[in-house]
C-alpha cells in the first residue's frame, strides 16, 4: 500500500543563478576588477564595441565571449592582443552566471583590471540571468527597426546604458533615432542613452565615459 | 532554448525531495512563476514533459500559479502590485498604478518557485 503526502518543497530555481552571480563579483572585486557586460541582439555592433574599447582605452582588459558557437566573435578579439575565452552556449540562449563563473577561472585576473563580457545575441532571454556584472549596457542598432525598443521592454528597464547604434543607416532603413531613445527613456528614466555609429567612432568617447564614471561609483 | 536550463533546475529540485522522502511517484508539482520571469509557461510545460520521461515525475500534473508584480515607485513611493501593460506583449511593461512613473524598483514577480510536490510512498514509510 502507498500514502500520499504533500511536501513543501520552496526551492527557487533563480536563486542559484544569482549566488553564483553574486560570488562572480566578489571574486572580480577581490582583484579589483570591473566588470561590464553587453547584451543586444545578433548584429547589433556588441562585438565592434568590444574592439573599440579595446583598441582606445589603456585599461587592461579580459574578454568573455558568449555565442551558440563561440569561436567567432572570441576570435575576432583575440586579435586585439587580450585575454579572451570563448563560451559556447549550445542551444542555450543566454549566458549564466555558472558559465561565466567557469570562463573566469580560465583569464589571468591579476593582469586585468577591467572584464567585457559579451552575452549571446538575444534581447530577451539574458534578463533572467544576472552574471555578477557592474554595469549592463545593452546595444540595440537602428536597423532592427525603431519598434525594438518598445518591444522588448523588460531588458531596457533593467540595463544601466543603452547604445542605440548605427545611426548612421537609420535614413537608410526608415528607422527613427530619436523615437528610439524616447521609448528607452519612457521604460527607464534612469537609463542613460547613447547615440553611436561606432563605423564612424561616433558615440565612442560617450560610451567609454559612462563606463568610467560607473568604474567611479 | 530558454527553458530547458529552468526545467532542468525545477526536475532537480523536484526529485531531490522527492528522493530526500521516499517517494516512489510524484503525483503534482506546484510551480509559482514570476510575470516578470521571461519563461512561457506552454514553453516550461512541454519541455518538463520530455526531460520528466523515465523519472518519478513521469505522470507529475503541473500546476502553474502566477506570482504577480510588485514594485516601489522612486516618484510617488508607492508600494505594492504594479499595473501591467500585457494586450500586445507577452512580457508586460510594468509602471506605477498611482502615478503611471515607468521610474520603478520591480521587488517580486522575477522569480520561479517549485513551492510544494504530492508524492507517493510505502505506508509503512
Amino acid at each position: 500500500m502507498h500514502q500520499v503526502a504533500d511536501v513543501e518543497v520552496a526551492k527557487n530555481i533563480m536563486d542559484a543563478n544569482k549566488k553564483l552571480a553574486d560570488r562572480n563579483k566578489k571574486n572580480l572585486e577581490e582583484k579589483g576588477i570591473f566588470c561590464v557586460d553587453f547584451v543586444g541582439a545578433i548584429g547589433s555592433g556588441k562585438t565592434t564595441l568590444v574592439e573599440e574599447i579595446i583598441d582606445n582605452t589603456d585599461y587592461k582588459i579580459g574578454v568573455l565571449a558568449g555565442d551558440v558557437i563561440s569561436k567567432f566573435d572570441a576570435g575576432r578579439i583575440e586579435k586585439h592582443n587580450v585575454p579572451v575565452v570563448g563560451l559556447n552556449t549550445g542551444k542555450e540562449c543566454h549566458l549564466d552566471a555558472h558559465l561565466v563563473g567557469h570562463g573566469i577561472e580560465d583569464l589571468p585576473l591579476d593582469d586585468m583590471d577591467m572584464l567585457i563580457i559579451e552575452n549571446v545575441g538575444n534581447l530577451i532571454c539574458p534578463v533572467d540571468f544576472e552574471l555578477g556584472s557592474h554595469l549592463r549596457i545593452v546595444v540595440v542598432s537602428v536597423t532592427e527597426g525603431d519598434d525594438t525598443v518598445e518591444k522588448h521592454p523588460i531588458i531596457f528597464q533593467t540595463s544601466d546604458v543603452v547604445v542605440i547604434n548605427k545611426v548612421d543607416l537609420a535614413d537608410a532603413v526608415g528607422a527613427d533615432a530619436d523615437k528610439m531613445v524616447d521609448d528607452a527613456k519612457k521604460l527607464n528614466p534612469n537609463i542613460k542613452v547613447i547615440k553611436s555609429s561606432l563605423k564612424e567612432g561616433v558615440g565612442l568617447d560617450e560610451i567609454i565615459a559612462c563606463i568610467e564614471d560607473a568604474m567611479k561609483n | 532554448m530558454h527553458e530547458l536550463s529552468m526545467a532542468q533546475g525545477i526536475i532537480n529540485a523536484v526529485i531531490e525531495t522527492a528522493e530526500s522522502n521516499n517517494a516512489t511517484e510524484v503525483n503534482e508539482v506546484t510551480i509559482e512563476l514570476g510575470r516578470l520571469a521571461m519563461v512561457n509557461p506552454e514553453q516550461l510545460e512541454f519541455i518538463l514533459g520530455v526531460l520528466v520521461e523515465n523519472t518519478i515525475m513521469e505522470d507529475s500534473k503541473i500546476i502553474f500559479e502566477e506570482i504577480p508584480v510588485e514594485i516601489e515607485c522612486h516618484d510617488c513611493n508607492f508600494h505594492g502590485k504594479a499595473i501591467l501593460d500585457d494586450k500586445d506583449h507577452y512580457a508586460p511593461i510594468v509602471k506605477c498604478p498611482e502615478c503611471d512613473s515607468f521610474a520603478i524598483e520591480i521587488l517580486n514577480g522575477k522569480d520561479i518557485v517549485v513551492k510544494n510536490i504530492v508524492i507517493e510512498k510505502p505506508e509503512d514509510d
